[in-house]
C-alpha cells in the first residue's frame, strides 16, 4: 500500500510509540522475574546461604524469551487474520496466547530452579509464584501486543515482503537485546547490592550476597519492578523507540533509495560519535576503577595462602 | 547423584530416533487424523535432545544452554531442508527424506562437535557425541513439527505451507526453546533427570499446541486434533513436573519468612 507523506509519518510515529511502550514494559517484565543479568546473583544467593523471596525466572536470555513470545503472538495473529478476524482482535488474542505460554515457561523455570537448590534449603514460595506470575504475564502481554502490532503495520500498511511472525520475531529479539543491554544495568548493582557504596563495582567476594530485605518486610520481585520503573524501564523504552524511529525514518522520507541508505549511514556515524563523547565524559568524571583498601588487603591475604 | 536411577542416554536416543521417525513416516498416511503424529514424534525427539543438552551443559555451560538450543536448531534446519530437498532429485526416493536429513544432521553435528573439541579445545569429553545427538534431534524436531503443519514431508509442500507463511520461525524458535528450556529451567546442583524429562515433555507439548494452532490455518481439522492433543499432553506432563518439584524441593510453602541460615 502506498501512503502519502503525512500518513506515513503518522504511522512512523505510531510505530515509535508502540516500540517505546514495548521496550519499557519488556525491561520491567524481565525485572519482575529477575531474568537475564540480575538473575545470576539471584541464582547464586542460596549457595552463599542467602535464602531469598525473589522470583528466579530463567527462561534463557531476554532476546530468546521475547522472541518466543513475539513469534507465538505473530503465528496466532496470522492464523486469526487468515480466518478473517478483525486485525485488532487478532493481535490481542495472539498477544494473550503468547503471554500465557510465556507465563507457563516462567512458572516452570522458577519451580525447576528452586527444586534444583535443595541442598541449600531454599524453599519454594507459592505466594511469590501466585502473585508474581500474573504480573509477568501482564507485562509480557503488552510487549507482545506492541511487537505484533508493529509487525502487522509493517506487513500490511508498509508492504514489507516478510511475514508477520518473521517481523515479530525480529522485533522480539531486538527488544530483548536492548532490554538486556540498556535496562538490566539499572537493576543488578543498584538494587541487589544497594547496601554497598554506589558504583563500587562487584567484588567477587560479594557474589550472591544480595539484599533480601526491603524498606519494610522481605524484598520480593515486585519491589524490584517499582525500582526499575523509575529509570531502567523508560531508558529501555527510549532505546527501542529510537531504534525503530531512526531505522524507519529515512525510508519513510526518501523511499527505498540510495539517499535513504546514505542518511541511515549518517545516523549511525552520528551515534558512534555521540557514544564516544559520552564514554570520554564518563571516564573523565569517574576515572578508572579504584581498589578499596580492605579489598587490596584481601587480595594480598589470598596470595599468601 | 549416583544413587538415583536414571534412564540411560542410549535408551533415550533410541526412543527419540525411533519415536521421531515413526511419527514422521506415519503422519501422511491417514489425513486428517495422522499428521498430529508428526508432532508426537517431535516430542520424542525433544525429550531425547533435552537429555543430550543436559549431559553437555552439565560441564558448566550456564549461559551457554540457550546457545546450545539455538545451534541445535541451526544444524537441524539446514540438515532437514537438505535431506528433504535432495531426495526430490531422485524419483521415487521421497520416502528417504527424513532419514537422509537425520544422517546429514548427525554428520554436521559430529563435525561441529569435533571442531569444538579439537580446534576450540573446549575439553568437554561428551562434546562430540552430544553435538551429534543434538543436531540429529534438532532435525527430527524440525521435520516432525513441520509435518504436523504441512501434512506430509514433501519438500514443495513444506515450502508452501510452513515456510511461506512464516510458521517455520515458530517451529525453529519454539522448538529450540522446547529443547533448551528443560535443562535451563532445572539448572542447579540438585537437578534430576526425571523432573527434566517431564519438563521436556511439557515444553514439547506446548510447541505441539502452537503447531496445532498453525495447522488449523493450513490443514483445518487436523490442526484442531493436534491442538487439543497438545493441550492434554501438556496438562499431563506439567502436572507430572510439579509432582517432581514437590518431591525434590527443600520445602514448598504457601508463604513465610526466610529460614534462618548462617549468613
Amino acid at each position: 500500500m502506498v501512503l502519502d507523506l503525512t500518513m506515513s509519518m503518522a504511522i512512523l510515529a505510531l510505530m515509535g510509540a508502540l516500540a517505546t511502550i514495548a521496550g519499557c514494559l519488556e525491561d520491567l517484565e524481565s525485572d519482575v522475574g529477575s531474568q537475564s543479568n540480575p538473575n545470576s546473583q539471584v541464582q547464586l544467593a542460596p549457595q552463599m546461604n542467602f535464602l531469598h523471596r525473589i522470583y528466579n525466572k530463567a527462561i534463557s536470555g531476554e532476546p530468546i524469551s521475547n522472541g518466543l513470545s513475539a513469534v507465538t503472538g505473530g503465528i496466532v495473529a496470522t492464523v486469526l487474520l487468515d480466518a478473517k478476524f478483525f486485525p485488532l482482535i487478532a493481535i490481542v488474542i495472539g498477544a494473550f496466547v503468547a503471554a500465557v505460554i510465556y507465563g507457563i515457561f516462567a512458572t516452570t523455570s522458577y519451580a525447576g530452579r528452586v527444586a534444583s537448590q535443595t541442598r541449600f534449603k531454599q524453599p519454594l514460595y507459592m505466594d511469590i509464584m501466585r502473585y508474581t506470575t500474573p504480573s509477568i504475564i501482564a507485562h509480557n502481554f503488552i510487549v507482545a501486543f506492541c511487537l505484533v502490532a508493529i509487525a502487522y503495520i509493517q506487513y500490511t500498511l508498509l508492504g514489507y515482503p516478510f511475514t508477520i511472525p518473521f517481523l515479530a520475531l525480529i522485533w522480539g529479539i531486538s527488544v530483548g537485546a536492548i532490554g538486556s543491554s540498556v535496562g538490566d544495568v539499572h537493576y543488578g548493582g543498584e538494587r541487589e547490592f544497594q547496601n554497598r557504596e554506589f558504583g563500587c563495582g562487584l567484588n567477587t567476594a560479594l557474589s550472591g550476597r544480595i539484599v533480601r530485605r526491603a524498606e519494610s518486610g522481605l524484598r520480593n520481585s515486585i519491589d524490584n519492578v517499582w525500582f526499575c520503573a523509575k529509570f531502567g524501564g523508560p531508558a529501555t523504552g527510549i532505546g527501542l523507540g529510537l531504534t525503530v524511529f531512526f531505522s524507519s525514518w529515512p525510508t519513510t522520507i526518501w523511499g527505498y533509495t540510495w539517499a535513504a541508505i546514505g542518511v541511515g549511514i549518517a545516523i549511525v556515524a552520528v551515534f558512534v560519535v555521540l557514544n564516544r563523547l559520552i564514554e570520554y565524559q564518563v571516564k573523565n568524571a569517574y576515572g578508572p576503577y579504584k581498589e578499596e583498601k580492605n579489598e587490596k588487603e584481601a587480595v594480598a591475604v589470598a596470595h599468601t595462602h | 547423584m549416583s544413587d538415583i536411577k536414571e534412564i540411560s542416554p542410549n535408551n533415550l536416543a533410541l526412543f527419540g530416533i525411533i519415536g521421531g521417525l515413526v511419527g514422521i513416516y506415519v503422519s501422511p498416511l491417514f489425513p486428517p487424523y495422522t499428521p498430529t503424529l508428526g508432532a508426537l514424534g517431535a516430542i520424542c525427539a525433544v525429550i531425547w535432545s533435552a537429555e543430550a543438552v543436559r549431559r553437555v551443559a552439565k560441564y558448566g555451560l550456564g549461559t551457554g544452554v540457550p546457545s546450545i538450543g539455538q545451534i541445535a536448531m541451526g544444524m537441524g534446519i539446514v540438515a532437514a531442508m537438505f535431506g528433504l530437498a535432495i531426495v526430490t532429485a531422485f524419483p521415487g526416493a521421497t520416502m528417504a527424506g527424513p532419514v537422509v536429513a537425520l544422517i546429514t544432521a548427525s554428520v554436521i553435528g559430529f563435525i561441529i562437535g569435533w571442531f569444538a573439541q579439537n580446534v576450540i579445545k573446549m575439553k568437554i569429553p561428551v562434546m562430540i557425541r552430544c553435538m551429534t545427538e543434538i543436531a540429529a534431534a534438532g532435525s527430527l524436531v524440525i521435520i516432525g513439527f513441520s509435518v504436523a503443519v504441512a501434512g506430509n514431508f514433501e519438500f514443495s509442500n513444506i515450502i508452501a505451507m510452513v515456510f511461506d507463511n512464516g510458521v517455520m520461525l515458530a517451529v525453529f524458535w519454539v522448538g529450540a526453546m522446547a529443547m533448551l528450556h528443560p535443562f535451563n529451567a532445572c539448572l542447579g546442583p540438585d537437578e534430576r533427570q526425571k523432573r527434566l524429562l517431564y519438563l521436556a515433555g511439557s515444553t514439547g507439548a506446548i510447541t505441539m499446541a502452537i503447531m496445532g494452532i498453525a495447522a488449523i490455518m493450513t490443514l483445518g481439522t487436523s490442526g484442531v486434533i493436534t491442538l487439543i492433543l497438545g493441550i492434554i499432553l501438556w496438562l499431563i506432563f506439567y502436572k507430572k513436573f510439579w509432582d517432581e518439584v514437590y518431591k525434590d524441593s527443600a520445602a514448598v510453602v504457601g508463604t513465610g519468612l526466610i529460614p534462618k541460615t548462617e549468613a
